[in-house]
């Protein structure tokens, strides 16, 4: 879970700074994409033994909703939509805050 | 007036060489992952090396030996040839980490992966070594590595609690993530306290000519460059505990550390991150390969000096020349330059005892230093230092394997 908060925020602060162009398009895509990818190889990983304080469908479809934020994040770059692009922001920020309860959450019952 | 210049020169330099690759991952990785509570591994290791690059450049001012000459001449070649095994492989492993870090550099200015600029930057580094002299590899790099100054101008602006910071120079033990924290322990260590730093810097001080006459200049060098190098290191460290810590940032890959400076100097930060590893990593590829080749033509007897034209000393020029083109291989490959980094500096430290023990031995041989020889405080500290590295690292190398 700790790997898992650690790329949602990492694809958060990295949206955060092309909104305000202080990363290069290319950088900001690439690192977006890279997030994607290591979100989806953790993800599949912690759900082949989910933790049993978790319900796993519902980890699933937040991992899921996330990794689909920030390819659209991803794609927003290339497009230069930004409006749209802070709504995936917004979105992605939602989710890590219940990907953070779920994390306390098993933390509570260890 | 010419030995001030010297000094100036030579802090200056020494300051803008500080910083590598391996130095930057494992400040920033302690920082993302223990705030401030990893400081003290980098005083440490900063000051162990004050101690190390001051007698590096000693035993060369007065026995104009360098340490792999001495070595070899006091402990005969079956003990030289162990410890030349031992300190190439791991200096090489520090040479992929290096290029492979001014391959990510471009890759994160340009879009282009690290492995497509293997080739390119391996024959810079090579190009650099055979047309350049001594001062240009010395001098050059690191004053553009001066750039790295970004990293203190970031930690002020973003206002650190000085205070809680100066707690972390006291030792602490984690509250969890034990084997990872002694882990980051020792790859700070072993990042700051590296062997080819020694190697090169004795052998800088026999290209400069150095005589007994410039043991105060050394010694001026030795601790205020280091100490503000260190600094360096420490700023990487505090930028790292404001930025990433707070969102739970680990540092794995090269692209999440590169956001370090973007949040305090969001105009310039990500090209300042760029342009510091850039020349940083550079700076130390050259030395690396130096070191390397020093190595080498000492240990065998060859002719060797940057200065000299290759024809004058082939053999030491056609061993940068393999070093540099072998170590670009793992890099064609993919191989993960910040993963090369991570356990070359931990194997740095379970190796420092090869590198250091005998050093101490010379440092106390009469034969070598005559009235220079090493005091009391310089054994200490340097013996307890490396003590300390060795066996972290026996114990916190095999529990991070097993922990990750």
């Amino acid at each position: 879970m700790d790997s898992i908060q650690s790329w949602l925020a990492t694809a958060e602060l990295v949206g955060e700074a092309w909104l305000r162009h202080t990363t290069p398009d290319k950088y900001s895509r690439q690192t977006l994409e890279l997030s994607r990818e290591t979100l989806l190889q953790i993800s599949s990983d912690l759900l082949k033994s989910p933790p049993h304080s978790v319900d796993s469908a519902s980890l699933d479809s937040i991992l899921t909703r996330s990794r689909v934020s920030v390819a659209q994040m991803a794609r927003l770059i290339q497009a230069k939509d930004a409006p749209d692009f802070g709504r995936q922001l917004d979105s992605l920020r939602a989710d890590q805050k219940l990907v953070k309860q779920l994390s306390d959450r098993i933390e509570s019952r260890q | 007036m010419k030995k001030v210049l010297q000094i100036t020169l030579g802090i200056v330099t020494s300051v803008g060489g500080f910083l590598e690759i391996g130095s930057v991952t494992t400040a920033a990785q302690a920082g993302a992952a223990f705030r401030y509570q990893l400081l003290w591994a980098v005083l440490l290791g900063t000051i162990c090396l004050i101690f190390l690059v001051e007698m590096s450049g000693r035993l060369a001012a007065v026995s104009k030996h360098t340490i792999v000459e001495a070595t070899r001449e006091r402990f005969g070649f079956p003990f030289f040839f162990i410890v030349l095994i031992g300190m190439v492989a791991i200096s090489f492993l520090v040479l992929v980490a290096e290029l492979g870090g001014i391959g990510l550099s471009l890759q994160i200015l340009t879009g282009i992966g690290f492995p497509w600029w293997a080739i390119p930057v391996s024959f810079i580094v090579w190009l650099l070594m055979w047309k350049g002299t001594f001062g240009l590899i010395e001098n050059g790099a690191s004053l553009l590595g001066l750039v790295t100054l970004a990293f203190v101008v970031a930690a002020v602006k973003l206002h650190p609690d000085w205070g809680t910071a100066a707690h972390g120079l006291l030792p602490s033990f984690p509250g969890d993530q034990k084997a990872k924290y002694w882990f980051v322990a020792v790859s700070i260590l072993g990042a700051s306290i590296s062997p080819y730093l020694m190697y090169f810097y004795s052998s800088g001080a026999i290209e400069d000519e150095w005589d007994e006459t410039y043991i105060p200049v050394n010694r001026f060098i030795a601790t205020f460059g280091m100490s503000l190098g260190g600094f360096l290191s420490m700023a990487v460290l505090v930028v790292a505990a404001l930025v990433f810590y707070p969102k739970g940032i680990d540092i794995q890959k090269f692209e999440q550390a590169s956001m370090l400076l973007t949040t305090a100097l969001p105009k310039w930060g990500f090209f300042l991150f760029a342009m510091s590893m850039l020349f940083a990593c550079l700076g130390a590829a050259l030395e690396i390969s130096l070191a390397i080749a020093y190595f080498f033509a000492q240990g065998f007897g060859w002719n060797w000096g940057e200065d000299l034209v290759p024809s004058r000393d082939s053999r030491f020029c056609f061993t940068y020349t393999i070093i540099i083109m072998a170590a670009a291989i793992p890099l064609l490959f993919g191989v993960d330059p910040i993963k090369v980094t991570i356990i070359s500096m931990a194997l740095t430290s379970a190796a420092l005892p090869l590198a250091i023990v005998p050093f101490l031995f010379l440092m106390n041989d009469p034969i070598y230093l005559g009235k220079h020889r090493n005091g009391w405080v310089s054994n200490t500290v340097v013996a307890i230092v490396v003590l300390i590295s060795f066996v972290l690292a026996v114990i916190s190398i095999p529990l991070e394997i097993i922990g990750s």
